[in-house]
């Protein structure tokens, strides 16, 4: 048996204005989960501690929360390996989600991610045949199965820098679940399906891996870089900022070896499009201001490209670039 | 006050299926449930579903159904049991093309595994995560046609008026309030009742919420004395090890390296039906073969590609829980309590005897599993009678007028809610909760007799007296105060525990899952018939044997696999 103390966050929103923490000892297995810890805690100490859970088996998605500031579920993490020096765990709601008591949080706008994707196959054919299943190759299904271990813990939405900054973006775990009815053959929408999900935002994901951090091993940041290629190769909503920003990227780096920063916010708002360059022009000051940007290379970065030339010179090694680029197929 | 036509308590796979069965009818229904439908267990069933799609051999519903009987130790309710097995395809073609990502064959159609108990390989399924696949299509098909989901409604009790149900009273666990919600047909489809036991693979979660709500308002339960055991449960925390193990091929050891299973069920091994499987490993256990109070699953010889394909949630599950890798060694299991074979009493519609009142799925008993259920039935119940029940549920809305519950039940409710959050003292739910876990598992586990069963009668009586008088819930909150709904689980599951152990004691053989050492014969003369159970004022069950075994064409036979 190992003496644990649980440092928890503790609030409810019908009384609290702020939160307060309890530093409550708890005396379980030393293997214990930390969701066994908080299990006894209140059956023992303090039945006012709140959190959910139900199945204990990193199944049904209920306790995500933070664990020493890190999101995951409290079932599947063991306390021996998060325990600190002292002894403590520090327990507290999942970030990006307003608390509702103790470790509970209000739930809705994540699943409000979820119904906007028209979440159920819509398929191809008018569905009346129930004589028997659709065909589907096993390699076809198995493209799914990753995503159909999701648990819809939330807890890549939790970690998600994106979300934090724009609630409005639909998360990792709503696009990877888009990303399931957009591979599946059987579904006839894949083309509003993707043009959905680029309107939600699909292209603020900054690809900082955070959601890689997934107990159910979804990837989600894989996904999400899934259904991008599939908007590329679908050309599906090209004309928005997202797509055009991936590609030049993609471009200059393939023609030059480098990323050449001027043409790609160029390339991001369009070559032509004077009212959206004039806007960014603050940012091109800033730049200018920290030095990263010389008058010289503006004014070459904002014309070359201009001309469909390349706004600074290549590498010396750029056939290695291209090379790379060639082997992994890239669509540029 | 809330109102539809169809309230469904409970958003697992029988509460899902009835609710889009409803909903496609274009009625007006409503799940009210204690969490996120997703979050339900059904999703942590694993190995599959049974359908005689014959995919892979020859196969026929009428088959089905007689390994289903022969499972239930002739039990089950053959009528019930038969449409079962003739719904099955086609529910199972009806998930299919509603987007559910079952593993397929190289030509395209339904993947179907051996299980046990089951003459062909007749379970479809989706690697180990069958159970969240279909929860995850029922799920979506709410979202397609919109149906209200009451979200963490913890529903308290069954209103019924003039002798029809009207609906029922939940607790809003959000805001604290009692909530009258009327519905001219309600659907119990609550789960099973495996936390009365020290040892279960369910959740916390699964207890016994539906069963005490319909017990407590006057249906009888039925069948309760068997409880399944499942075979292959981790020691550490009771977590499940699907059958699909053993039907992709595992092993079971004893002590000395030895596949047991031959000794016992010489053609099947071990496919035996579970009670067999679960009465097997015990007896090595108790007769000293066993290792660390264990006996061991090996699915090394499977590969580790096999393993990683089709059982990758359970060799994480095991990691997790022992740190042993199942593709480099065996993993040390033991029978677990896992499912309620019995529950609210049906017919084979899943409407009980009070008009507008159903139950579906594990919560209920129709009987499809009579004495024991076979692996892959479970969640195929679910889908089958969810969709049943509402069926009836729809003709019988069509037919009754508007109904008006009387206030009396949400005053009842709102009293029992004063005089549980009023004590500043008493015996806190998870202490009596604790009191009966320890009686159940020593006294009513896999090999039961007069003595033991007598002694949990006793106790249980004891901790129902101290719940009633003295329960003491620590938290006044009125946000999410799962506090108070963990004292009322723990009400409902006394209530059942009671129902099972008498009906235990009471009934003198042994048959599936019951196993009797003073009786330890089938006794077709004098048992082939249902115990009922009837909930007295004081919380103790009244037996009652009225209710016969339905026989269509399969006679009663010695059982042996």
């Amino acid at each position: 048996m190992a003496k644990i103390k649980l440092d928890l966050f503790r609030f409810d929103e019908a009384v609290d204005t702020v939160p307060h923490r309890d530093l409550v000892e708890v005396e379980v297995p030393e293997t214990t989960t930390v969701l066994d810890a908080l299990e006894w805690a209140k059956a023992e100490v303090d039945g006012s501690i709140s959190f959910r859970r139900s199945c204990r088996s990193a199944i049904c998605g209920s306790c995500s929360m933070n664990i020493n500031g890190i999101t995951g579920l409290a079932c599947k993490t063991n306390c021996k390996d998060v325990i600190k020096a002292d002894g403590s765990i520090s327990v507290d709601p999942m970030p990006n989600f307003q608390p509702m008591k103790d470790m509970v949080v209000h739930m809705d706008p994540f699943w409000d991610k979820y119904s906007r994707l028209k979440p159920y196959l819509q398929p191809k054919d008018a569905d009346t045949d129930h004589a028997t299943e659709r065909r589907v190759s096993p390699e076809d299904m198995k493209k799914l199965v990753a995503v159909a271990n999701c648990v819809m813990c939330a807890t890549c939405y939790a970690l998600c820098p994106v979300v934090s900054v724009d609630p409005a973006f639909a998360g990792p775990a709503a696009i990877a679940y888009a990303y399931r009815f957009i591979e599946d053959v059987r579904d006839g929408q894949r083309g509003e399906r993707i043009a959905q999900i680029s309107e939600d935002y699909l292209w603020l994901c900054a690809h900082c891996y955070a959601c890689s951090y997934c107990p159910k091993h979804v990837d989600p940041n894989d996904r999400i870089i899934d259904v991008k290629r599939a908007a590329i190769s679908d050309k599906v909503m090209m004309g928005e900022r997202g797509p055009r920003h991936a590609l030049t990227v993609s471009k200059t780096i393939k023609q030059t070896g480098m990323l050449a920063e001027t043409e790609v916010v160029l390339g991001t708002v369009g070559r032509f499009n004077v009212i959206a360059q004039i806007k960014v022009l603050p940012l091109a000051l800033r730049l200018m201001s920290r030095g990263k940007l010389t008058p010289f290379e503006m004014a070459t970065g904002g014309t070359a490209p201009m001309l469909g030339l390349p706004s600074i010179k290549p590498i010396p090694k750029v056939d290695e670039v291209r090379t790379i680029f060639e082997s992994l197929e890239v669509p540029v | 006050m809330i109102k539809h036509d169809v309230v469904v308590i409970g958003g697992g796979l029988a509460g899902m299926r009835a609710a889009v069965e409803a909903a496609e009818a274009g009625a007006d229904v409503a799940i009210v449930s204690k969490m996120h439908p997703v979050r339900s267990h059904s999703g942590a069933a694993q190995g599959g579903i049974n359908a005689a799609l014959g995919n892979r051999e020859e196969d026929t519903p009428e088959a089905h159904a007689f390994d289903t009987i022969k499972g239930s130790d002739y039990l089950g309710d053959q009528d019930a049991v038969e449409a079962m097995c003739e719904d099955a395809p086609h529910q199972l073609i009806w998930l299919e093309h509603r987007g559910c990502i079952f593993s397929r064959m190289p030509d395209g159609r339904i993947a179907q595994r051996p299980f046990g108990g089951a003459g062909t390989p007749r379970t479809c399924y989706s690697a180990d995560v069958t159970g969240l696949v279909i929860l995850h299509t029922l799920w979506e098909q709410l979202e397609r046609f919109g149906v209200k989901v009451y979200e963490e409604y913890f529903c308290t009790a069954l209103a019924i008026d003039n002798g029809i149900g009207t609906g029922v009273v939940a607790y809003n666990m959000r805001n604290g309030e009692l909530e009258q919600i009327a519905a001219k047909a309600t659907i119990f489809a609550t789960g099973g009742a495996g936390r009365m036991y020290l040892k279960t693979t369910n959740g916390y979660a699964s207890t016994a919420d539906g069963m005490g709500i319909a017990y407590k308002a006057g249906i009888p339960l039925m069948d309760m004395e068997f409880m399944q055991f499942h075979p292959t449960t981790l020691k550490e925390n009771g977590v499940l090890m699907t059958e699909g193990a053993r039907g992709e091929g595992a092993y079971l050891l004893n002590a000395q390296g030895e596949r047991f299973m031959f000794k016992y069920a010489p053609n099947k091994g071990e496919l035996a039906s579970r009670d067999v499987v679960s009465r097997a490993e015990w007896t090595e256990i108790l007769e000293g073969r066993g290792v660390d109070g264990c006996v061991l699953l090996d699915m090394r010889h499977l590969g580790r590609e096999k393993i990683l394909e089709r059982l990758p949630q359970i060799r994480e599950l095991a990691l997790d829980a022992t740190g042993k890798d199942a593709v480099n060694e065996p993993i040390p299991i033991l029978p677990g309590a896992h499912y309620t074979m019995g529950g609210i009493e049906t017919d084979k519609w899943g409407a009980t005897r009070v008009p507008g009142v159903y139950a579906a799925g594990e919560c209920a008993c129709v009987s499809v599993h009579g004495a024991n259920r076979l692996g892959g039935n479970s969640l195929l119940e679910t889908i089958v009678f969810g969709s049943r029940s509402a069926k009836h549920a729809i003709d019988y809305i069509k037919k009754i007028g508007d109904v008006v519950p009387s206030d009396k039940t949400l005053r009842a409710e709102q009293e029992r809610v004063r005089t549980l959050l009023g004590r500043s003292g008493g015996t806190r739910a998870p202490k009596l909760r604790h009191a009966m876990n320890e009686t159940m598992s020593a006294n009513t586990f896999i090999f039961r007799d007069e003595q033991g069963l007598s002694k949990a009668v006793q106790d249980l009586d004891r901790v129902r007296k101290e719940f009633d008088s003295n329960v003491y819930v620590m938290d006044k909150s009125k946000t999410f105060n799962t506090d108070l709904v963990s004292a009322f689980e723990t009400d409902f599951l006394i209530d059942v525990a009671q129902a099972l152990a008498k009906g235990a004691l009471e009934r003198k053989e042994s048959r599936g899952a019951q196993a009797r050492t003073d009786f330890p014969e089938r006794d077709d003369a004098n048992w082939m018939k249902h115990t009922l159970a009837w909930r007295q004022a004081d919380g103790s069950p009244r037996l009652d044997y009225s209710r016969g075994v339905t026989i269509t064409k399969f006679q009663p036979e010695v059982r042996s696999y």
